[in-house]
């Protein structure tokens, strides 16, 4: 218990100090969560009637961000994977990042659920016994628990390594690499469920087709690692924690296949909707090419469509790959391209035309794109002190010293 | 004779209300408060209603701001009177079938079941032809050419010559002005069936098979006196629509659904 | 008048309340106990203090004091359906006092069950619709929905629909995009008209020669979707087929309004506006009662209405009478005629949801 106590303490003095770099990012980070705090109390006291969502397009930015970092959070697992199953010794070295991002990105998505409901101060009608659970009807349920149930892998297993690693003690392995394989299994089932989260619905043609579950874990594997070869290239940069050359190689070369089967569907998807376009196709076919001078979401889906290419195209070519000043190009742009893909370019036109025919607009407002950023801020708050506590386990900083 | 005419204006208004062709201007609903707000039921120059309180804080009815129609009844047996006595299951003769009486108005001038307004009685007509007609042609312009069974019948077919106030069925007998389905049931069959089931037609009140129900009878719906006029829908009088929905947040017009019409030319 | 006064059951002190509408003190009433279980051990349960935070800023909007304390109990209330009869009562009591007082007037908030052997059963004559909208405006009259103009919510569609011609001169006539009729064109380039529905068509006069009219509410489908993915079952189907939502329970995921394949729900965004002198004081827990912000509603075909034996108000309102209601299992119904005697048709039969809707034609 002793040593529990002091691990704690050693990891948040050191979380606590920092450089003024460190602390300029978390001002930096600071500031939008200020304009976060006024965009939930206006949307908390007036309602969502600040949003730009109507009942023609009642799921808008919220629930695109929140599908996206589910796709985050599972892309974690492009780390845990090859180090784990494929024993890959560089990325095993660092694998315990991955789950501390898997965490952050879990924490965004809870952020953003709640900003999407209506009633969040009812979120207790969920929790089984005191509310109902409508389990297993309803797929947000599954959501929920899938959800939740990837949080605490990650936190028991992210934090029970760095704590052996602070004591210096070796890992309980059959404690350990069980919780590992389920992690890995549980990391595809996140996104499994959020992509039948809409695809499961009839009522709305873009969304319901077999391909998204493949689709949504595709894009997760190209978005994900992406964001992760930001992130290792920054703590190369900004920290004493040397990132080896083949963990990163490995993740350019799973972003580069995962982009291309992306792109592929999508081809797939397009050729079949618009060759013969039935009433399937509108939602496809009026994010592609707008509808009577409805054209919001054009420029978004040939923007993402433009970015995902040039991000394959360019990390297909090893020497670009290799340079890791344009490879963190190519990863933004490929983390961009598939944002708005799933984004604007999926929950969106999802909405519209409605399931009786009617063509509309969305845009978000001010006050959605306050708490969207803010939250995604809140997020990489969590993250930062997540990696730098692990940064410091990993380096030693943060050991247990016996006095 | 001054009186005499604002009677005549009385009498047009008040019983022959289906065979108003100028429509009467909107009701004044948002007028000031003195004025007591007037709408009307089913179709304009048919039944009207004027608004009040009928207690439990609930009006008689709710009209349209915008175009005058009744939107909502809090008492849907307001002002009615049992149906009569109608070949279906249920006894209409007790209350459960009820309707507006367009003849309860009409006593209003009971000599007027067998005169004219001015108290002159004209001679009963020799025979059912059509013959120029002295009094309504405001009404029924192309009484000579009437268009209703185009050419087949005529006025007398369905009024009673020596008695004005009623209709007359194909023995020559009486029929009340508060069951014209039984006049119009004589040739249009199927639709008269289709009414009695329920149907055909419009009512209110209880949706049991047996609860009790205002019917709104043919010529509350239909105007018999110009069925086959131009612009028409099945015997249906256009009418003003309610305004359309508000459009949402992200649009400013909705040209995009009317890309059609444009196209087109 | 069918509504005669339904017994609703209540506590003696409500009387004090409710004949006096506008003092707030008197309505301040000792029966939020139904939920003092429940809310112990919410209490008790630390790791809700966050979701109990939150619940008290959202409470904490209203001044008035009563009201505060009457949402309160409405906040820790259970599931509707898995009230008892005593707790039911309460929570009845509690609205009529609560909505007695915000709009000045007497509110009853009727609880009636579904009978036995009532199945809801609606017809719809697509034949005779004219696209008047005056269901669409009956419906708001009579089940008190948001009626100002940042927030307009109507629970029925009229769709204009085009209804095509075969011309010589359209022959040529290319029309983008779309589904229709076929009036020219060729094999590779389409041509005809669209029959994508107009939302908001306004003619000086209806119906258009041109057009056919489609009005679309909530089907009470037998398998709806929207049930389905609620993840706390604040919506369900009623035994006599009605499909209702407990606003008090309604976390506001909006779910169901993606799951409905007909668009029959709609969304309170903002605090609904609902002038008094507008508001229909005939409620029901499960129906017209005044929503909050946050929750979803639809159409239960009146169900305040049709509990005591009332035509829907869309159904009455219908200037063509093309609007038919009744008991689905009465084979003697005026429905169960039409379904015999009409041609019948439902919509998107192929998305499996069973509709009590049935449009039909002579």
């Amino acid at each position: 218990m002793k040593k529990i106590t002091k691990f704690t303490t050693d990891y948040l003095v050191y979380v606590a100090k920092g450089s003024p770099k460190f602390y300029g990012w978390l001002a930096f980070l600071g500031a939008f969560v200020l304009f976060w705090a006024y965009g939930n109390y206006r949307q908390l006291t007036e309602g969502m009637i600040i949003t730009g969502l109507t009942d023609q397009v009642s799921w808008g930015l919220y629930l695109a961000n929140f599908v996206f970092l589910v796709g985050v959070a599972a892309g974690a697992v492009t780390i845990i994977f090859p180090a784990y199953v494929y024993k890959h010794k560089a990325l095993h070295e660092v694998a315990v990042l991955g789950e501390m991002l898997a965490i952050a990105a879990v924490v965004m998505c809870l952020l953003f659920v709640v900003n999407h409901m209506g009633r969040p101060d009812r979120l207790w009608h969920m929790i089984p016994y005191l509310g109902i659970f409508n389990w297993p009807n309803s797929m947000l349920d599954w959501d929920v628990l899938v959800l939740t149930g990837y949080l605490i892998l990650n936190i028991v297993g992210g934090f029970y390594f760095l704590y052996k690693k602070y004591n210096d003690e070796a890992l309980n392995k059959k404690f350990y690499l069980p919780l590992i394989y389920i992690a890995i299994v549980w990391a595809l089932s996140i996104h499994t469920v959020t992509a039948f989260l809409i695809n499961t619905m009839p009522a709305r043609p873009m969304w319901h087709t077999g391909m998204m579950p493949i689709r949504f874990i595709i894009t997760a594997f190209a978005a994900g690692p992406s964001l992760i070869i930001i992130v290792f290239l920054t703590i190369r940069k900004n920290t004493k924690l040397w990132i080896q050359d083949e963990a990163i190689d490995m993740l350019s070369t799973i972003v580069v296949w995962c982009l291309g089967i992306a792109l592929f569907l999508t081809m797939s998807e397009v050729v079949t909707e618009l060759y013969h376009p039935t009433e399937h196709s509108a939602g496809l076919s009026y994010l592609m090419f707008g509808y009577h001078g409805l054209t919001k979401l054009v420029p978004w889906f040939w923007g993402s469509l433009v970015a995902m290419i040039a991000a394959f195209v360019m990390l297909l070519i090893p020497s670009v790959r290799k340079d890791y000043g344009k490879l963190q190009i190519a990863a933004v742009l490929a983390f961009l391209g598939i944002w708005v893909e799933k984004g604007m370019g999926l929950m969106i036109p999802g909405s519209i035309p409605s399931p009786i025919g009617e063509f509309t607009e969305y845009s978000p407002t001010l006050i959605e794109i306050f708490n969207s950023f803010g939250n995604w801020a809140i997020g990489f708050i969590v993250l930062t002190v997540l990696l730098k506590g692990a940064i410091g386990v990993l380096l030693g900083d943060i050991k247990y010293a016996n006095d | 004779m001054k009186k005499i005419q604002r009677i005549t204006i009385l009498f047009t208004l008040l019983a022959m209300p289906p065979i108003v062709f100028a429509e009467t201007p909107a009701a004044p609903v948002a007028a000031a408060p003195a004025k007591p707000t007037v709408c009307f039921e089913s179709r304009k120059g048919s039944s009207e209603v004027t608004q009040r309180e009928i207690g439990e804080d609930l009006p008689n009815v709710k009209c349209s701001p915008t175009t005058g129609a009744v939107l909502w009844w809090g008492d849907p047996y307001d002002d009615t009177v049992p149906m009569g006595d109608m070949p279906i299951e249920a006894d209409y003769t007790k209350g459960e079938a009820v309707v507006k009486s367009r003849s309860k108005r009409m006593t209003l001038l009971p000599i007027c079941g067998v005169a004219c307004h001015n108290g002159t009685y004209p001679p009963w007509p020799k025979d059912k032809n059509p013959r120029k007609l002295t009094m309504h042609t405001d009404l029924v312009p192309d009484s000579l050419n009437l268009q209703h069974g185009r050419g087949a019948i005529w006025c007398l077919d369905c009024h009673n010559a020596k008695k004005r106030n009623k209709f007359i069925d194909n023995f020559g007998g009486e029929i009340s002005f508060d069951q014209p389905q039984k006049l119009c049931g004589k040739c249009h069959g199927p639709v008269y069936r289709d009414w009695r089931e329920g149907i055909h037609g419009k009512r209110i009140g209880e949706w049991a098979r047996n609860g009790k129900k205002r019917w709104f009878v043919c010529t509350e719906c239909h105007n018999p006196h110009d069925v086959q006029h131009g612009a028409r829908n099945s015997g249906f009088k256009k009418l003003a629509p309610e305004p359309a929905p508000i459009l949402p947040k992200g649009l400013k017009n909705a040209n995009h659904e009317r890309h059609k019409s444009e196209a087109s030319h | 008048m069918t509504d005669k006064k339904i017994p609703v059951k209540q506590p003696a002190n409500q009387q004090a309340c409710s004949g006096n509408p506008g003092s707030s003190q008197a309505c301040h009433a000792p029966d939020d106990n139904i939920s003092a279980s429940r809310r112990g051990f919410v209490k008790n349960m630390g790791g809700l203090t966050a979701t109990s935070l939150m619940g008290t800023a959202a409470l904490l909007t209203n001044s008035d004091d009563a009201q505060a304390n009457t949402e309160w109990a409405e906040w820790f209330q259970g599931n509707y359906r898995l009230m008892t009869d005593g707790e039911k009562a309460k929570a009845v009591a509690r609205l009529e006092r609560r909505y007695s007082s915000e709009y000045s007037k007497k509110v009853t908030v009727d609880s009636a069950p579904a009978k036995d052997g009532v199945l809801f059963g609606y017809a719809l004559n697509i034949q005779k619709c004219i696209g008047c909208r005056r269901c669409v405006k009956a419906c708001v009259k009579e089940n008190n929905q948001s009626q100002s103009d940042k927030q307009e919510t109507e629970w029925i569609r009229v769709l204009k629909m085009e209804k095509g011609e075969f011309t010589v001169d359209k022959m040529n006539d290319g029309y983008p995009g779309g589904y229709g009729v076929q009036v020219g064109g060729n094999a590779y380039s389409a041509s005809g008209v669209v029959l994508e529905g107009e939302h908001y068509y306004e003619p000086k006069k209806v119906p258009e020669e041109d057009a056919f009219y489609m009005p679309i509410a909530c089907m009470q489908c037998e398998k709806p979707p929207c049930v389905k993915v609620c993840p706390v079952r604040a919506t369900y189907r009623e035994p006599d087929g009605i499909v209702v939502i407990d606003y008090n329970w309604c976390i506001g995921c909006r779910m169901c309004i993606a799951a409905c394949p007909y668009w029959a729900r709609r969304f309170n965004w903002g605090k609904p506006a609902l002038p008094k002198k507008d508001m229909n004081p005939k409620t029901h827990y499960l129906g017209n009662r005044p929503r909050m912000k946050g929750v979803t509603e639809k159409c239960t075909f009146c169900i305040q209405r049709v509990r005591k034996g009332r035509y829907p108000a869309c159904v009455e309102v219908c200037p063509v009478g093309a609007r038919k209601f009744g008991n689905l299992l009465d084979p003697e119904s005026e429905v169960r005629r039409i379904l015999a005697k009409k041609r019948v048709f439902r919509l998107k039969v192929e998305a499996n949801t069973y509709p009590k809707f049935f449009y039909y034609i002579d």
